[in-house]
Formats: C-alpha cells, structure tokens, sequence
C-alpha cells in the first residue's frame, strides 16, 4: 500500500512543471509549512471543515479518522509500554493483543485497556453511523449519498467490518486469557459465562485471521479506491499552502486535488441539476471519479452549471470548477489556429473619456441596462469610451468554458489590446462574466476593473449620483454565480438597492446563493430544464413578498425573466429610474 | 469547347439524394431539436461574430443539415460562442450544443 502510494505521489511531483516546483521550493521554508502542519491536524484529523457543513456528519468522519488514528498512537505506546525500551513499529499493536495473549504476557495495565476501548468505542460509532447513513442518508442531512462503484463496495465494506470484527476478537481474547477495558472485558466476561470455553478456543483464531483479513483487504484497495484521499489529502494541503493550483490545462498538480476526494457526496445536495432536474450521474463527485479512472465522458464533463455551489461546500476545498473546465480543455481545445484572423483591425468602439464601458454581448441584449448605463454616466457627468455599444468582439469566457482555451485566448488578446489602445484608467461592465475574466485573466494592469454594482455605489458615495429613496420599493436580489461566488461581489450590488427601497433576501442567498439555470457553462441541458431551474429561482424570489426582482447580470435577468410574472430588472435600471 | 469569355456557374441545387446523409443523421439523432428550426434568422441576426464578418449560423447548420459539409467546420469556426443566438431562438435550440456537435463530427475532436 505505501509503495503504490508513494510511487504516485514521486510521479505526480517528478512531473510537475517547473512553475510549481519553484513555488514549492520557495514554499517549502516559509512559516506556510508550520500553517500546512496545523491545517493538515485540524483538517486529515479533527475534519473541521466538515463540521461547519454538517455536525452529523463531521462527527462520523472525525469519529474514523481521529479514532483510529489515536488507536494506533495508544496502540503502539501500549505496545511499547509492554515490550519494553526496544524499537516497535507503528503497526506492531495490530496484532498485539494476539500475540500477548499467546506468547503468556497476563499482566494488563489498566489504563491502557480503558483508553483503548474507549478509543475503539469512538470509532465503533463512527462506523454506526456510517452504517446507518447508507440506509438512511437524510437522517444524518445528506438528501442523496454518492452511488459508489463496485471496487468502492469492497473496501468500504471492508472497513467497516475491521473494527466490529476488533471488538469481537479483542472480546474473545479477554474472555480466554483476562483483561480488556470495561468494553472488550465486559463483552469478554459476559461471553465467557455464556459460551462454554471450547466454543471460544476454536473461535480464537479465525476471529484474529478475519480481522486481518479485513484490514488486509482495506489496505490492498486503498490507493486504488476512494480511501486514496486518507493520504492524499496531507500533501495537498502543503502544496496549497505553497500557492500550488490548478489552471486552464491539466498538470500534474490535479492529480493531488483529484485523488484527494473521498466521494463524501456532500457536493451532491447543493447541485441544482440534481434537485431541479433529476440529473444524478454528473455532479463533481461523480465527475472525479471518472476523471480519475479514465473515464470521462464529454456529455458529464459538458452537464454542469459551474454554479460554484458545490465547490462552496467541498471538505476538501477541492477547485471543482477549474478542474472542471481543464477537463474540458483537454477534451477540445485545438491548437489556436488563426479562426479569429477576421479581428485584425476591428474597431466598432466609440466616445472619449477615461473611463471604459463594456456592456459585452448579453448587455447588448438587453438594451435596458445600456440604457439605463447610459443615463448614469450622463447624470453623473462621466466621460465615457463606449468599447463594443455598437457591436464588440466577445470577452472570451463562454468560449473559454466550453473548453477551447486557446480560441478563447484570441479574442482575450483582441479586447487587451483595444483597452490599451484607447488608454482608459477605469473599466466598468455591467456583465458579471465579462467581469471575471478581465479580473482573472486579462492582466489589465494600470487598469481597474469594475462591475457596474461596484461603480455605482462608488457614485453615491462620492455624491455624484443622487437617488430618491421610497421605503414603499421592495426589492429582492438574486446574486449571480459569476458575480457572487465568482468575484465575492456581495454587498455592493445590496448597498445600491438599500439606497432606493427596502431590500427582502431570498431564502439561498449570497455564498449559498442559486443559479438562475441558463448558465454558458451547460450546454448539455435544453431550454425545458434551463426554464424549470428559472422557475424554481424565480419562485424563491417572488415568495419573498418583494414587487421587482432585482438581479446584476444580464444573463440571469433573462432567465429569471422567463420563470415569472414580476418584474425583474437590472441593477442599473432601478438606480436610472429613481435619479433626482 | 469555344471560349465566350464568360462561363455559366455551377448549379446550386442541394441533390439530397447523391449527399451524404449519415453525419447529418448523427447530428440529428444527438440533437432531435435542431428538427424545430423555423429558419427565423434571429440567431444569425443577434449574433456577435456575424457583426464582423460574413458569417451566417442558420445558413451553416441547414446545409449542414441537408449534407453539404463543405466548408461548414471553417465556417463555424468563426462562431464565439457568446451565446446570444440560444437566448433569443423562439424555439428553444441549445444552438451552443449544436455548433459543438457539428464541429465535433466534422472536425477532429
């Protein structure tokens, strides 16, 4: 088991590129290994983070994890205790208690046996619980459990039988030779007044070998299952402490993150595909899988929102949606071939000022916004270059998400250069995709980015634009992906709704926000399912009460758009129509 | 053959019996809903890359559709996938699955 987890990890090291090795070697004596440490105790361990998400659950994984490892910690100090001064490797107490007995060691320090039943009685619930959550998943929160494969069964199946199968052997043991805490002793005590002595000498020994055939088994199939992440997940946690990540193609760094998901499902919940659509064999942790195993296909891999929900909730902070999308790159991205060469020299742009709008295709249509942007800049007396108003080229993101980075990448250029040209200091966009990726891959130095929510607000602030504020106004907001878990854009778009009217949150809101369904990240689901996901958003919505539906996106507004009566509006429309 | 200095051009009749149906047939036993297209034209109308250059999505997936692969894959490739066109189909096409369908089957993907 070490020597195949091992070779992994040198291979997946060895082929790291050289980036990430210098990162490595920079990170590698800096207080970040003394933060890894802490992180990998309080995470591999204690699950922290899995307790945030669900106290159930964080109990049955802690309860496995730090159980065990205890029992192996109190095991061999008690083994050590026993033997004496003289070397005993980490797994000489696996069979201790076999052995002791036989080789006539009697005497029994008693707080070593209460420590370890109590130990062994720690994880024995945690394995009570798992047992119980395959039957009964939404009894521990988990509405949906992951669908394991078979070579999965096997090794779950396996260690679930390794600690039952301890306590009835330790039991044994203390029902022939003496000792044992108050759990295997007592266990003990009852079997040796119930089952006559000849029964238990014959069971002694198939009791031991079933035991280590069990944990034979789980280790076998440990680097080649889900338990893989028991491990995996330690250097991960070093490697992302040393600002290791993953990026638009695969490298050798994904293999941490991927192996490292234990397919706890909890990513299950949250997917809107799964809960609104039924779709049950796409969601990251299925995806994993079969990256993992070499199996993906382009349909998965294509069916997903890239809503960021599950990565939201990932125990092991896994990046979902970048590996997600380098995925993708692998699958279609074909070398850049010049299809954009009909670019070269377009310039529909138009206007003076220092600062730049870019409404980007939605934007355009839904000329609302523009508009309503345009009476903004008006009233607040801003210069404005207007870059795509009458046509523009595409910011690059859908195509980038489709998976054909280096198209993308064209067009990426294409916009720089234009921005650069016409020397603008600021650049505002009303369009949340647009948004990301001039803020995560344009490289725009000497330029800042905005969304509109951001520059609006920065507006009243500055005194510039006036608003009239009615408490009679209700609102309610709906955060888009791109904007909210994308850029962590939150408050702001909020800020600039409380200046007009009364603001009424959804139920999901902010980081736990939903995705409106017409995402450009899916183009695997029809127009039925993207209407049936609008609908269920746009219900939240309308329950709060609230008379306009108030969103920052010009994708989501049409979406939302479709799923209801009320009115739904951007951001930049309701600032425009309550000016003074 | 005398020389007029001016030559007659090619019929541009589609001859669906001599094309090729079978990419056309995959393409639409992927994406039965292609077979709703109205032939409407709002989605070579809203479209981004259209604006810049002669590029017409309606056009390229109707040939396509009747076996006329010629030129198709090249074609799409001017494509941005923006997303627009899906937005304002009246019939609800995933247009954005379709030019990744038809690329896939013509191109080397």
């Amino acid at each position: 088991m070490f020597a195949a987890i091992i070779i992994k990890y040198v291979s997946w090291l060895r082929a790291l590129p050289k980036s990430d090795l210098v990162l490595l070697g920079k990170g590698l004596v800096s207080p970040q290994t003394m933060m890894a440490i802490w992180e990998v105790v309080c995470e591999s361990l204690l699950h922290r983070r899995i307790f945030r998400i669900n106290k159930r659950l964080g109990y049955m994984h802690m309860s496995l994890a730090f159980g065990w490892f205890l029992l192996i910690v109190v095991g061999w100090a008690e083994t050590v205790a026993y033997l004496g001064a003289r070397w005993v490797p980490l797994q000489g107490h696996v069979f201790f208690k076999y052995f002791a007995a036989l080789n006539g060691i009697n005497t029994h320090i008693a707080i070593f046996d209460f420590v370890m039943d109590l130990l062994l009685m720690f994880v024995l619930s945690g394995v009570a619980l798992a047992w119980y959550k395959r039957r009964n998943s939404a009894k521990l929160g988990m509405k949906r459990a992951t669908q394991h494969i078979f070579f999965d069964k096997i090794a779950l199946t396996a260690l679930w039988f390794v600690f039952p199968v301890r306590l009835i052997a330790e039991s044994i043991t203390a029902a022939i030779y003496g000792g044992g805490g108050f759990l295997t002793g007592g266990i003990g005590k009852l079997l040796s007044m119930v089952v006559s002595d000849n029964i238990l000498e014959w069971a002694y020994e198939p009791i031991w070998w079933i035991y280590s055939l069990a944990l034979g088994v789980f280790f076998m199939a440990m680097p080649f299952s889900r338990y893989m992440h028991i491990f995996t997940e330690i250097p991960l946690i070093f490697l992302r402490h040393y600002k290791l990540r993953p990026q638009d193609k695969e490298k050798s760094y994904d293999n941490f993150e991927v192996e490292a998901c234990s397919r706890c499902g909890i990513c299950i919940d949250p997917c809107q595909l799964q809960q609104q659509l039924g779709i049950h064999d796409v969601q990251s942790v299925y995806f994993l899988r079969d990256r993992r195993y070499n199996m993906l296909q382009q349909k998965i891999a294509h069916n997903c929102l890239m809503c960021g929900r599950c990565e939201q909730v990932c125990p092991v902070g896994i990046n979902l949606n970048t590996l997600r999308l380098n995925s993708r790159t692998s699958m279609r991205n074909i070398p850049n071939e010049g299809r954009y060469n009909y670019l070269r020299g377009k310039d529909y742009s138009m206007g003076e000022g220092r600062v730049g709008y870019f409404a980007g295709c939605m934007t355009l249509l839904t000329p609302n916004t523009l508009h309503a942007m345009e009476k903004i800049f008006t009233a607040a007396r801003e210069n404005v270059w207007w870059a795509d108003k009458d046509g523009g080229v595409c910011c690059g993101r859908p195509m980038k998400l489709t998976g054909e980075t280096d198209s993308a990448q064209n067009m990426m250029d294409f916009n720089k250069r234009l921005f650069k040209q016409h020397d603008i200091t600021t650049l505002v966009t009303s369009c949340p995709i647009c948004l990301r990726v001039f803020r995560e891959e344009y490289n725009l130095e000497g330029i800042e980015v905005l969304h509109h929510s951001e520059y609006i607000l920065r507006l009243i602030q500055q005194g510039r634009l006036r608003i009239k504020y009615n408490a009679e106004q209700t609102f309610t907001y709906h955060d888009p992906c791109e904007l909210g878990r994308g850029s962590g854009i939150y408050e702001e778009p909020r800020a600039v709704i409380e200046a007009i009217g009364k603001l009424l949150e959804t139920e999901h809101n902010r980081k736990n926000a939903l995705c409106c369904g017409s995402s450009l990240a899916n183009t695997v689901i029809d127009d039925k399912q993207q209407l049936s996901i609008a609908t269920n958003v746009a219900e939240e919505m309308d329950s709060t009460g609230a008379k306009t539906l108030v969103t920052a996106c010009p994708l989501c507004k049409k979406a939302i758009a479709r799923g209801t009566r009320s009115k739904v509006v951007d951001l930049s429309e309701i600032v425009a129509g309550n000016l003074r | 053959m005398i020389n007029f200095g001016f030559s007659i051009s090619r019929p541009r009749v589609i001859d669906i019996d001599r094309n090729n149906l079978n990419k056309s047939k995959e393409i639409i036993a992927e994406m039965p809903e292609l077979q709703a297209c109205i032939g409407c034209g709002s989605c070579t109308a809203t479209c981004t890359a259209g604006n810049l250059t002669e590029y017409n999505f309606r056009k390229v997936h109707t040939l396509v559709r009747r076996g006329e692969y010629q030129g198709a894959y090249e074609e799409l490739n001017k494509c941005m996938l923006c997303g627009k066109c899906r937005l304002v189909c009246p019939r609800g096409i995933n247009t954005r699955g379709v030019i990744m369908l038809i690329k896939r089957k013509l191109g080397d993907f």
